[in-house]
């Protein structure tokens, strides 16, 4: 690891964390479209998948029914949502992640 | 029939400040049990919870998650799995039930506090589900080791071990008392809630399923992350305490019980999850090392956290980053020695392999900490088991209830940092520990820890027997070295002869 470690909590990524399974890859693809102008990385550990990309990124419940193709309510999202970063704002038609400061 | 909108009605639902009528609001919310800091109730009402959810959406989510643990514990037959599980793997399962499944009732105690003295209408709300949050992490956390009890008795300390005086529990009951039963309900949205919730469960409860998925043992890691997932909603009850402080002058006074519990937190989890990642979790299976998954979880993910909410990094973030070389070894060490102390059974995790790793991750190991465990294989070879077993007790902290630990070998740094107050020396295993006993002396100071309470008599026969009786090991409970000491016998290898 190059960076030193007393920068590493300088940084802007923010995103979900999931548990593994058909679900969490419905949400991945989600993501990617409802961000388009948004890089996702993805780091599958099995029991986690970290996604992250820059300052702010959100999930549209629409997005989730048209990808799984039946109806979908944003709180089935909890099921795999174990962890994220940064801060989130889960409402009823989308969840999203963001910080309110830029470093 | 159509339903409304949850956020048609949510504002109005959750909107429970009525006036009384009868008791006073200083008697309906006494400071003392309420919030310490004393926020007007008219700027409580800003509180907005980031992370809602309604009854109805709680149980149908809540029913789904539990149809999902129980049903893959059912599908794989767990017993099967532990059979053949690695000896230092299944010590990891005894130390984290044993360590974390009560203590989860006391969480939910914690979250009835914000349930009923929360200021705010919405912690009041979400705290509900939080303390139904915590009700199921304790009974399936004492459901799944309950069939393996027949075959290993150590596994019915998952209910015993926080009702007895063993160190680990002794340990364990301060600094949860210290931020859950001890506080106010503000107070336990900022410690509780935020400094330990959004923190270090991600490392026990995702980081360590991590390494369980790689181990195979598929049922405790889906089990783990399962209960991750209601941390991370009811977790969120301390984001807008906090804001509600920051923007009422009390950034000062939020960041110190932040940081208390912070510190105390990472003390512990230093001897729960540093072992079990970097000693217990067979080499091969090891997703990261335990410094690895703290800068991830911990120095990448929380504490950017802190700064975005509008807090500071903690005065100690130096020794705290320092600390991840050195703590969680020593702890390591002292239990390993200690072994008839604990109800796991600790794996060494000292094979010459597994020194490579160590040196790969954590440079110096060798001259270090390895200058220990070279006595200690020496001793073992030698026939001298006796010389690697205690005697006596360590010294431990006054504020952490963990033994005083430091560097070894070739870079010596252990030291007592001790205060006195009031007529009686405290000792300390950090300045860290010492400061936090300074904030609030009086609070800490009647405490009797397992010295001291050895000291006073109160442990006989006054020497290791004794104490293990105290502590309510049986002969049979007591920890061994969990492969028996086959790991000293591959020094014997003619490539690996010259470690
Ligand atoms: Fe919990
Ligand atoms: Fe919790």
């Amino acid at each position: 690891m190059t960076t030193n470690i007393k920068d590493i909590h300088k940084h802007n990524r923010v995103g979900p964390i999931f548990r593994g399974g058909e679900l969490a890859t419905a949400a991945i693809d989600a993501l990617e479209e409802d961000n388009p102008d948004k890089e996702f990385t993805i780091e599958d550990r099995a029991a986690y998948i970290r996604v992250e990309t820059d300052h702010e990124c959100i999930i549209r419940r629409k997005t989730m029914e048209e990808i799984l193709g039946r109806p979908f309510e944003m709180q089935e999202l909890e099921v795999i949502l174990g962890s994220f970063s940064g801060q989130i704002e889960a409402e009823q038609e989308y969840v999203r992640f963001y910080f309110d400061t830029k470093i | 029939m159509a339903l409304l909108n949850r956020s048609d009605w949510y504002d109005i639902a959750r909107d429970t400040n009525w006036t009384p009528k009868y008791v006073t609001e200083e008697e309906l919310f006494p400071k003392e049990m309420s919030d310490c800091f004393d926020v007007p109730r008219e700027k409580w009402e800003t509180y907005d919870e980031p992370y809602k959810t309604s009854y109805r959406e709680y149980v149908k989510v809540q029913r789904e998650k539990d149809a999902g643990a129980y049903s893959v514990k059912a599908a794989l037959g767990r017993m099967k799995f532990l059979d053949s599980a690695d000896p230092g793997w299944k010590s990891i399962l005894k130390l984290h039930y044993g360590g974390i499944a009560l203590q989860e009732y006391a969480a939910g105690m914690a979250e009835a506090t914000m349930a009923r003295f929360g200021r705010a209408p919405g912690m009041r709300n979400m705290a509900t589900f939080g303390l139904l949050d915590e009700t199921r992490h304790g009974q399936i956390q004492l459901y799944f080791p309950h069939e393996y009890v027949s075959k290993d008795r150590q596994f019915d300390w998952a209910h015993k071990a926080m009702h007895s005086n063993d160190w680990a529990a002794i340990a364990t009951r301060h600094a949860f008392a210290d931020i859950m039963s001890g506080r106010d309900a503000t107070s336990v949205a900022l410690m509780l809630t935020f400094a330990f919730e959004t923190a270090f469960t991600n490392m026990q409860f995702l980081g360590l399923a991590a390494d369980a998925a790689e181990v195979g043992d598929v049922t405790f890691s889906n089990l783990i992350s399962s209960i991750q997932t209601d941390e991370a909603r009811h977790a969120q009850i301390g984001t807008p305490a906090l804001k509600i402080l920051i923007e009422n002058g009390h950034k000062e006074g939020a960041q110190k019980l932040v940081d208390i519990a912070f510190w105390r937190n990472w003390r512990l989890f230093s001897v729960v999850t540093g072992p079990s990642m970097d000693y217990y979790t067979p080499l091969a299976k090891r997703e990261k090392s335990f410094k690895e998954f703290m800068i991830e979880w911990i120095v990448g993910q929380f504490e950017r956290n802190i700064l975005d909410i509008g807090l500071d990094v903690p005065w100690y973030w130096d020794t705290f980053l320092e600390d991840l070389n050195t703590t969680h070894h020593g702890m390591h060490l002292g239990v390993w020695y200690w072994r008839p102390t604990v109800w796991w059974d600790p794996a060494a995790g000292a094979s010459p392999d597994e020194r490579d790793w160590l040196e790969e991750k954590y440079p110096g190991w060798n001259d270090t900490y390895g200058k220990c465990w070279d006595v200690i294989i020496d001793n073992i070879k030698n026939g001298r088991e006796d010389l690697t077993l205690p005697e006596t007790l360590p010294i431990v902290c006054n504020m952490n209830h963990l033994p005083i630990v430091g560097v070894p070998g070739k870079k010596w740094d252990v030291r007592d940092h001790y205060l006195d107050y009031k007529g009686r020396r405290y000792h300390f295993g950090s300045k860290v520990d010492r400061w936090v006993f300074e904030q609030d002396p009086d609070r800490y100071a009647g405490h009797q820890g397992l010295i001291d309470r050895f000291l006073a008599g109160k442990i006989q026969p006054a020497n290791l027997e004794g104490a293990l009786k105290y502590m309510g090991l049986q002969p049979e409970d007591c920890g061994k070295d969990a492969h028996d000491y086959a790991w000293v016998w591959n020094y014997n290898k003619p490539d690996k002869v010259a470690v």
